[in-house]
């Protein structure tokens, strides 16, 4: 009996060696030694024979026997699953140096995320945003500023005419005088402007008749130049980047006095030069234009210059967005060309 | 305007390069655009002397030349050239020498011979002069000095781009003005004085008229007689040459020199072919012949100002002289004009001729009127000392309202407040005087009322102080006392006081008139720099409009659309019209139009934003960019009358576009096309993003789209969007052979119709119950119709319901086609039965059986 019991185990320990890599096969192994009419279940079933004293004795060699089968058969199991699984990702493996699946992802325009940052920057400093027309009267555009008919200033800014006293704003300064004579009683004004602007100029890489600009104007009690020089300094650093420096120049301008303009240190070769197409080695960008408002013009639109004084500035979006990504071409913001457009 | 260093030199010892000084000045507020660098190229060409000169041993052309530049030892040069002999000097390259040319000097060897260098041509300098042989130069000329130095190259070029209110600075002695200001130095200039040594009086000769004194405010003319004709002195001719303009004869070069000196523009006339001997600034007639010195005959269209003599014009003021009175080898006599002309008129003049002359800028930036006499004084002098003319005696000048003194009263707390800087009253005195500013104290340092206050402070505490001396009879406490009064007195004794002083401003400057414009004054030539940087006291609430935060949401859900903004000009042009299929009789051709155009190509300002963004397309389509989704948020614009009597509406419009490819390109991707399900999905996701809810979506006609293919979204009476294909008509004219999907909308419209609020739905909380229903209707039956139908027929646990599926084809008869619809019940309190979801799918199914006459399908 023993004897049976030893050759069975070993009979059972080589079937399932045997078995190479089929869990089907295995399970026939168990089903032949432990199933119902299995070998170790017969050799169970034949206990009922034994004397009383073999009968516990061989009923635990057998069971011990079980034991070790069952055993080696789920060590086997494991094996093959393992196995298999191998197999499965082994037959699976795509190559991954195919390209992604595309999406199509939208851009907005370059022009629109200059200006989102300096709205971003203003309205953060507590500015709001005016508009007003762009087919403006003469009233505004020039003669609110201090540029009455016949100012040699016009010269500069050759203007698109719908009649003799409506034409397309220039510039978005008109937007200063229309929200100072909306306020009443000298109160205090922090706005920028920002639209479009039309001037009669011929389309090329460095003119266009129509560009954006953004127009600021402040208004307060003792509102000083040094104020606005700490304005523009803090905007070029938040825009172009910590180590950011300005150059003022004094400038003239009819609607401000003292004038400026401001340039800005390349962002690009940081003034270290080296055929630097962005500032032409010169380590400078001119980038705005500002001053401390003329006090006609805040007489002409109901302010006391002698109770308060402002600060007004104005840039240009697209010379900001040529510097901020290096464009050397005023046109490509116009013509839309969507491999333009699908960079930003 | 532009001036060679050598001119500003006469006046100022400049010993800081010229990019200093340009530096100086574009910083104080006069910008250098541009230095001419003198002799570029020579910069290692010096004068050379050929000490000993012998034939080259293996060649019947060359020579080689024992050459002293200055230094210890010769130079062994070989040279092709035939024309040099020993003694000669002669400009020489040195090694290392890069030409103007082009040529590269290194050290070599020619047939065996060491050579160090080069014997220069005329041409290799690129200076003019005779270039068969080398250039000799006069045999006094000292040897080892730059070559650039003797030829007179060695003077720079400074350009200036001013601006246009420092009239002042369009002249030599203006700039030097300013130069010595920065420079600390008190310019040397000339002394003008003039001998009058022809015997007649001026006035005696000539009789000068002002007809139109608000356009002429003053005329001084001189009289010289003898005048001999000559070229003038070639000191002169540099002057002027690097001042940009052309020496003539020493007549017009001296009136030239002198404008460009003084800043105030001469004129000079020919007194023999001066009719009636008279010169009078009037007003042109319309119409009146006026023969200009190019020898063209003008129209006058009427209002210019000329200077006319007893017969005709002869000449427009300022801008271009006569014909007849113009200067000739036959003058003997001439007649010096020194005038004040009206800058506006001379503007207008000057563009409506198109010439823009030195004489016209300098006016339309308003001279000096107090110099004219100067002026003529100055040109007078110069001719005489050249031996060009005899002088009459006198001027004639008629001055009939001379200017009075301009006096700007200030203070210097006023300039510091304006500019947030801390100069002491010394500092800001100094540069107003340095700039010629004469400065006078117009009240004492403080007022009385102040002083009175500060009075009643002392006797206050003086009080104090007593009363402590009558109860302690310390003498000790006593002073003590005191010096604790005195001290407090002192702290507020602040330096606040500011005396009111009072500028008269120089004659030269016409842009001074308030205090404001002192400030800048002493911001420019301290520096902007030196103001310290400060930021606005208080603090304010920044924001934008509703509408700008909408339109920022709108281009932000279309991005993530994926679609592309493009910012287009707001022009356009009639054709387009045409190419859009614009009717005759429609509003949107009553386009505003532009009275002066750049080109033809964009008369009239936009009416819809479809011309534009279709453009944008065939400009991309005719680039190979076939696979374009463009949107575009801008204003277009309606007038409200024809002709334009007043600003037009401007009207914020949204366009979008699609066509191309669905999906990118890619080896995943199908290659289907856009359809107008594309282009309607992308609006309803926009929509949904902006919160319009309850809108509906009917077949609809528009000029531009293919008439079976067109929707309109409409809320109530709002046209939220127009939708659809772009008629193949359009698209052919646009030269696009594709199929165009395109929206546009009307901004405020979306933003009138938005959902005021908007809350969070709660997730259900009971699973929903779903039915299909497929049927058969006629091709004909719109497809939102029968939605419409099953919503009203799904009873109070309707849901939502979804159409899947929409087939025509084989299977089924060809006047139909199938719609399968998804239909999801569900209640907010329970579980819902079956029953229920079979009794309300009955409901539905009935209702479209009688609507539609459809049938279930099997």
């Amino acid at each position: 009996m023993e004897h049976k019991i030893e050759e069975l185990k070993a009979a059972a320990g080589d079937a399932i060696k045997k078995v190479a890599n089929d869990l089907k096969e295995l399970d026939n192994v168990r089903v032949r030694f432990l199933g119902k009419k299995g070998e170790i279940t017969n050799l169970l079933r034949g206990m009922s024979q034994l004397s009383a004293e073999d009968r516990p004795r061989i009923g635990k060699i057998v069971n011990e026997a079980r034991a070790q089968i069952e055993q080696l058969i789920a060590e086997k199991n494991s094996e093959l699953k393992a196995k298999t699984l191998q197999n499965k990702l082994a037959s699976e493996k795509i190559d991954v140096t195919l390209p992604g699946r595309k999406i199509q992802r939208g851009h907005l325009h370059p022009l629109t995320l200059t200006l989102n940052r300096v709205k971003e920057i203003f309205i953060n400093m507590g500015y709001t945003v005016e508009e007003g027309p762009e087919v403006e009267l003469d009233l505004f555009n020039f003669e609110a500023l201090n540029l009455p008919k016949d100012h040699p200033s016009r010269d500069t800014q050759d203007s698109f005419y719908i009649t003799e006293e409506i034409l397309l704003r220039t510039q978005t300064s008109p937007v200063q005088a229309r929200t100072m004579q909306k306020h009443k009683d000298n109160a205090p004004i922090r706005m920028i402007a920002p639209g479009r602007v039309y001037r009669r100029d011929d389309f090329d890489a460095a003119h266009s008749p129509m560009f954006h600009q953004v127009e600021g104007l402040v208004i307060d009690e003792k509102i000083t130049f040094g104020d606005l020089i700490g304005t523009l300094d803090f905007f070029c650093k938040q825009m172009f980047g910590e180590s950011t420096k300005i150059r003022l120049r004094p400038s003239f301008f009819p609607f401000t006095e003292p004038s400026t303009e401001v340039d800005v240190s390349c962002p690009i070769c940081h003034g270290n030069g080296g055929g630097c197409k962005v500032c032409h080695d010169s380590g400078w960008l001119e980038i705005l234009g500002a001053g401390e408002v003329h006090p006609k013009v805040l007489e002409m639109s109901g302010y006391d210059s002698s109770k308060v004084s402002g600060f007004a500035f104005g840039m240009g979006v697209e010379r900001l967005c040529m510097i901020k990504y290096a464009i050397d071409d005023l046109r490509l913001f116009f013509e839309n060309d969507v491999r333009f457009l699908n960079q930003f | 305007m532009q001036v060679s260093l050598k001119w500003l030199k006469d006046f100022l010892d400049i010993n800081i390069t010229t990019e200093e000084l340009a530096e100086k000045f574009t910083m104080s507020g006069n910008p250098v655009e541009n230095i001419i660098k003198a002799g570029v190229g020579l910069e290692k060409v010096v004068t050379g002397k050929v000490e000993k000169i012998e034939r080259h041993p293996d060649s019947d052309h060359m020579w080689i030349c024992q050459v002293n530049v200055g230094a210890a030892e010769l130079l062994q040069i070989v040279t092709g050239a035939q024309n040099v002999k020993q003694n000669d000097i002669v400009p020489v390259a040195l090694v290392g020498a890069n030409l103007p040319c082009g040529k590269k000097i290194s050290k070599g060897k020619l047939r065996g011979v060491v050579s160090a260098g080069m014997l220069c041509s005329c041409d290799e300098l690129k200076i003019e002069g005779d270039s068969s042989g080398i250039m000799i130069l006069p045999n006094d000329t000292p040897v080892g000095i730059p070559v650039a130095q003797v030829l007179g190259l060695d003077d720079d070029i400074l350009e200036f781009e001013l601006t246009a209110n420092r009239g002042d600075c369009f002249s030599v002695f203006g700039l030097v003005r300013e130069a010595g200001v920065l420079l600390n130095q008190t310019p040397k200039f000339p002394e003008i004085k003039v001998t009058e040594d022809a015997g007649k009086n001026s006035a005696d000769l000539i009789e000068i008229k002002i007809d139109a004194p608000d356009l002429c405010s003053r005329f001084s003319a001189r009289v010289l007689t003898d005048v001999k004709l000559a070229p003038s002195p070639e000191w002169m001719q540099k002057r002027l040459e690097g001042a940009g303009i052309r020496a003539i004869n020493n007549v017009v070069d001296v009136t030239n020199f002198v404008m460009v000196e003084l800043g105030q523009p001469l004129h000079a006339y020919d007194y023999d072919e001066i009719a009636g001997k008279v010169l009078n600034a009037r007003r042109a007639v319309a119409g009146e012949q006026l023969h200009t010195l190019d020898d063209s005959n003008r129209l006058a269209k009427g209002g210019e100002l000329v200077i006319a003599d007893a017969e005709k014009a002869a000449g427009l003021a300022g801008v271009m002289g006569g014909f007849e009175t113009e200067i000739t080898e036959k003058t003997k006599t001439v007649v010096l004009e020194a005038a004040s002309f009206n800058s506006a008129s001379i503007r207008r003049t000057s563009r409506a001729v198109g010439l823009h002359s030195e004489a016209s800028g300098r006016f339309e930036r308003g001279i000096n009127e107090k110099a004219t006499v100067t002026a003529l004084d100055r040109a007078a002098q110069l001719l005489q000392e050249m031996g060009a003319c005899k002088v009459c005696t006198g001027v004639v000048d008629v001055y009939p309202a001379p200017k009075p003194e301009v006096k700007v009263q200030f203070t210097c707390q006023q300039i510091n407040d304006r500019l947030g800087t801390s100069y002491t009253e010394k500092e800001i005195l100094d540069v107003l005087k340095s700039l010629g500013f004469k400065i006078s104290q117009v009240t004492a340092d403080f007022d009385e009322d102040e002083v009175f206050d500060k009075i009643s402070y002392a006797a206050k505490h003086l009080g104090k102080a007593a009363r402590n001396i009558a109860r302690n009879s310390e003498v000790d406490d006593f002073v003590q006392s005191i010096g604790k009064t005195v001290g407090e007195l002192m702290k507020h004794s602040t330096p606040e006081i500011s005396a009111t002083y009072e500028a008269i401003v120089p004659d030269w400057r016409n842009d001074v008139t308030l205090p404001e414009d002192l400030s800048e004054e002493v911001a420019r030539i301290y520096g902007y720099d030196k103001i310290p940087a400060t930021l606005p006291k208080g603090s304010q609430q920044g924001g934008q409009s509703k509408l700008q935060n909408f339109i920022d949401s709108i281009k932000n859900i279309l991005s993530n659309l994926g679609m592309y903004e493009e910012v287009s000009f707001s022009f356009t042009h009639p054709s387009m019209f045409d190419k859009l299929q614009i009717p005759a009789d429609s509003e949107l051709r009553r386009a505003v139009p532009i009275m002066n155009p750049l080109t033809d190509e964009y008369p009239l300002l936009r009416t819809t934003l479809l011309s534009s963004i279709l453009e944008n397309a065939a400009r991309n389509y005719s680039r190979k960019n076939e696979d374009v989704r463009l949107f575009e948020v801008a204003p277009v614009f309606i007038p409200k009358s024809l002709p334009i009597t007043e600003q037009p509406f401007e009207i914020q419009k949204l366009a979008g576009l699609i066509m191309g490819r669905r999906e990118p390109k890619g080896w995943t991707q199908s290659n289907s096309e856009v359809d107008f399900y594309d282009i309607k999905g992308i609006v309803e996701e926009l929509f949904d993003g902006l919160s319009i809810y309850n809108y509906t979506v009917e077949a609809g006609e528009h000029y531009a789209l293919h008439p079976g293919k067109t929707a309109i979204f409409k809320k109530g009476r709002e046209i939220l969007a127009t939708v659809g294909e772009v008629h193949p008509a359009v698209t052919e004219s646009l030269g696009i052979n594709k199929k165009v999907f395109v929206f546009e909308c009307d901004v405020e419209t979306l933003m009138k119709c938005t959902a005021k609020k908007f809350t969070f739905e709660n997730l259900p909380k009971y699973p929903a119950i779903s039915r299909d229903l497929a049927i058969l209707v006629n091709l004909d039956v719109a497809a939102g119709e029968v939605e419409k139908v099953i919503v009203k027929a799904a009873g109070q646990f309707f849901k939502e319901v979804t159409l899947f599926d929409v087939y025509t084809g084989e299977r089924i008869s060809g006047d139909k086609k199938s719609l399968a619809f998804n239909v999801k019940f569900q209640s907010k309190e329970r579980t819902l039965t079956d029953a229920e979801a079979d009794d309300a799918f009955k409901n539905i199914l009935a209702a479209v059986e009688k609507n539609f006459a459809a049938e279930l399908r099997g």
